[in-house]
């Protein structure tokens, strides 16, 4: 692809390298005499139990990073909404940016080559279909409004790109009237 | 596995096997290794049943009090559990069999042999502290003397008797057709009652829901590892789609299987358990991947420009059936499990959510025309038939490790999504979960052990 981030490439070893140090690959194949009984009712304190004060849960740790801090990207939470940026929609099982939109995110480039932020694109979908398709749908509609705007001239390096599929709907009647808002790239901010 | 005796009747075997055949397939043992038990099914079957009649009465409890009346409640279990494999016809709720009185046991099996019964189950419950034990033993009531054909025991720890339950029911589909049957198994699933979408396991019949994560983060496609213990899953527990590893029955933290820029989702395990088919974006776009658990290597399979997702191993770990949009929409396509020889599944619609039967024979999927629904074909492309035709929308249908039923997600009812159950042709239907919440994404587990 013509607008890969370079950090992409930086990040993945370091996360593998995670996986080692999680002590994933203990016993690859485990036979059902060694494995313990599985509880009635498994407890729900025994599974992901340690919770940051966030409040979020906390997986096995993580490699010392071997990268910079700038090859990571903000978290989601670190970034703002806001009115400069419009969103843009798309048609069922499409990521094509609609010509009415390219007026849009023409729009957009321009507030964002005035305004130094970095930006998080969101790709959304409508209700219906697979979590798992409609993730990759996701991924393909904010990709394509990244690469539109990355040809408008905003540096690949300011935007980061995240799909929710269909798990983070803005409307939720079953209608076309309200897939057709959900069927869209969102724009957030956060100050470099 | 406590086979008591060699079959001795060849000549009703193939009779037997064709009704069988009709039954669903359910007879997999060879004559060798036939059971009497399986004699005594084949010949009810001859005479033109569809299922056999059998009685589970109140277990007998010995060695100790029964102050929670598990004598009853868990032979009512395995009742529910043998009704379910729809191979039988099933009476329940009568009063347990004396022990060691062979006049006795013919007695209170009389009435239900005149009765029509083909079967009687007797369960022995031993309470001995923390343990509890089961022995069951399979009565043949079209016998003169009431034969035993079949007896087994099982123990497990007090806390886990309702597993024990399960096990009998399995047992005895096991001394039947030759295959276990599958209570003894979970369903992991996603719940929204809590207001996020979080990972729930319960039994394959619905008892002890419990919830196994609770990051208020959005959590979603949980897959069991075949030996049960562990369950992948994509999590937004740290903001970005990873894909994770958790050990619901231990106290282990959770892993990051994969954690690149884009979107790391869709897992499925291998069935030797080595490796797990995955989607990444991380070179670009959603591209089918397979992760070596030992390594940590990550091999890419596919290279197409657009969509390709939901990868689906065959039972065998040499194919892998997925979505690709490369043809136009999303069609299911199957490519050997290096990535090679990629042929074309389904031709028309919109279809999505493959997962290939644990006899390699079906893969199932959803199939979008108007409303979703669940179909079925071959993997060689042959034998495309509807199996939901509604109501509502029917998808994400998961596999009983036997083949024979189907886990699935509905919005039929007023509220939203619920799981139900059908058997694979998708016949009995039957709801699984009820609110709070909506329930979505069931995945069955294989065999606990």
């Amino acid at each position: 692809m013509a607008h890969r981030r370079g950090s992409a490439l930086l990040v993945a070893p370091v996360l593998v390298l995670s996986l080692f140090l999680a002590g994933c690959p203990k016993r690859p194949a485990t036979t059902a005499a060694s494995a313990p009984p599985p509880t009635g009712a498994p407890p729900s304190s025994a599974a992901p139990s340690t919770t940051s004060p966030g409040g979020a849960m906390t997986p096995s740790p993580v490699a010392p990073s071997t990268a910079t801090p700038s090859t990571t990207p903000p978290a989601p939470s670190e970034f703002r909404e806001t009115a400069n940026l419009k969103d843009v929609f798309f048609d069922f099982d499409k990521y094509d940016i609609r010509a009415g939109d390219a007026a849009v995110l023409d729009t957009n480039a321009a507030w964002l080559k005035s305004n130094d932020n970095l930006v998080l694109i969101e790709g959304h979908c409508d209700e219906r279909g697979t979590n798992e398709y409609n993730l990759a749908l996701g991924e393909r509609r904010a990709k394509a409004t990244m690469n539109y705007l990355v040809g408008q001239g905003v540096q690949a390096n300011r935007i980061t790109i995240i799909s929710y599929g269909k798990e983070r709907p803005t409307c939720t009647e079953h209608s076309e009237g309200c897939w057709a808002k959900n069927r869209r790239a969102h724009f957030l901010v956060k100050a470099r | 596995m406590n086979r008591l005796l060699r079959p001795g009747r060849p000549l009703g075997f193939l009779v037997g096997l064709v009704l069988l055949a009709a039954l669903g397939g359910a007879l997999s043992s060879p004559p060798a290794a036939r059971s009497q038990a399986a004699d005594v099914l084949l010949n009810v079957l001859a005479t033109g049943a569809k299922k056999l009649n059998i009685v589970v009465p109140h277990f007998t409890v010995v060695g100790g009090p029964d102050a929670q009346g598990l004598g009853k409640n868990l032979s009512l279990v395995t009742a529910r559990d043998l009704t379910f494999s729809s191979l039988f016809s099933v009476v329940s709720d009568v009063p347990p069999i004396p022990v060691g009185d062979p006049a006795a046991l013919k007695a209170a099996f009389a009435n239900f042999a005149a009765a029509g019964a083909h079967a009687g189950l007797q369960g022995v419950l031993t309470l001995r502290g923390d343990r509890a034990e089961i022995e069951m033993r399979l009565h043949d009531l079209t016998s003169p003397e009431f034969r035993l054909i079949g007896a087994k025991k099982i123990e497990l720890p007090t806390a886990q008797t309702r597993r024990l339950a399960h096990k009998v029911a399995d047992e005895v589909v096991l001394q039947f057709t030759g295959e276990a049957g599958v209570a003894d198994t979970k369903v992991a699933y996603v719940n929204s009652g809590s207001g996020s979408k979080e990972l729930s396991l319960m039994d394959y019949d619905g008892a002890s829901a419990a919830r196994v994560t609770s990051n208020n983060s959005i959590n979603i496609s949980p897959v069991w590892s075949p030996d049960t213990r562990s369950l992948a899953f994509t999590s937004y527990m740290r903001g970005y789609p990873y894909l994770y590893r958790m050990f619901p029955f231990e106290n282990r933290p959770v892993q990051v299987l994969a954690g690149f820029l884009g979107i790391n989702t869709s897992p499925a395990f291998s069935p030797d358990g080595r490796s797990v088919a995955l989607t990444l974006s991380r070179d670009g776009n959603p591209e089918v991947y397979v992760l070596n658990l030992a390594s940590g290597a990550f091999r890419r399979l596919t290279t197409y420009s657009g969509i390709d997702t939901e990868p689906s191993w065959s039972p065998t770990g040499r194919e892998i059936a997925f979505v690709s949009e490369r043809a136009g929409g999303a069609q299911i396509f199957v490519m050997d499990a290096e990535g090679a020889n990629v042929r074309r599944l389904t031709q028309a619609g919109f279809n999505t959510q493959p997962r290939w039967s644990p006899k390699g024979d079906t893969i199932v999927f959803t199939s979008r025309q108007g409303n979703f629904d669940l179909w079925g074909i071959g993997p060689d492309g042959s034998n495309l038939r509807r199996i939901t035709a509604g109501p509502g929308n029917n998808e994400g249908a998961s596999w009983a490790p036997n083949g024979r039923h189907l886990v699935f997600q509905s919005n039929r009812l007023a509220g939203g999504y619920q799981l139900f159950t059908m058997l694979a042709d998708g016949s009995e239907q039957q709801p699984l979960t009820r609110a709070p919440g909506e329930s979505t994404s069931a995945s069955w587990s294989p065999r606990l052990p």
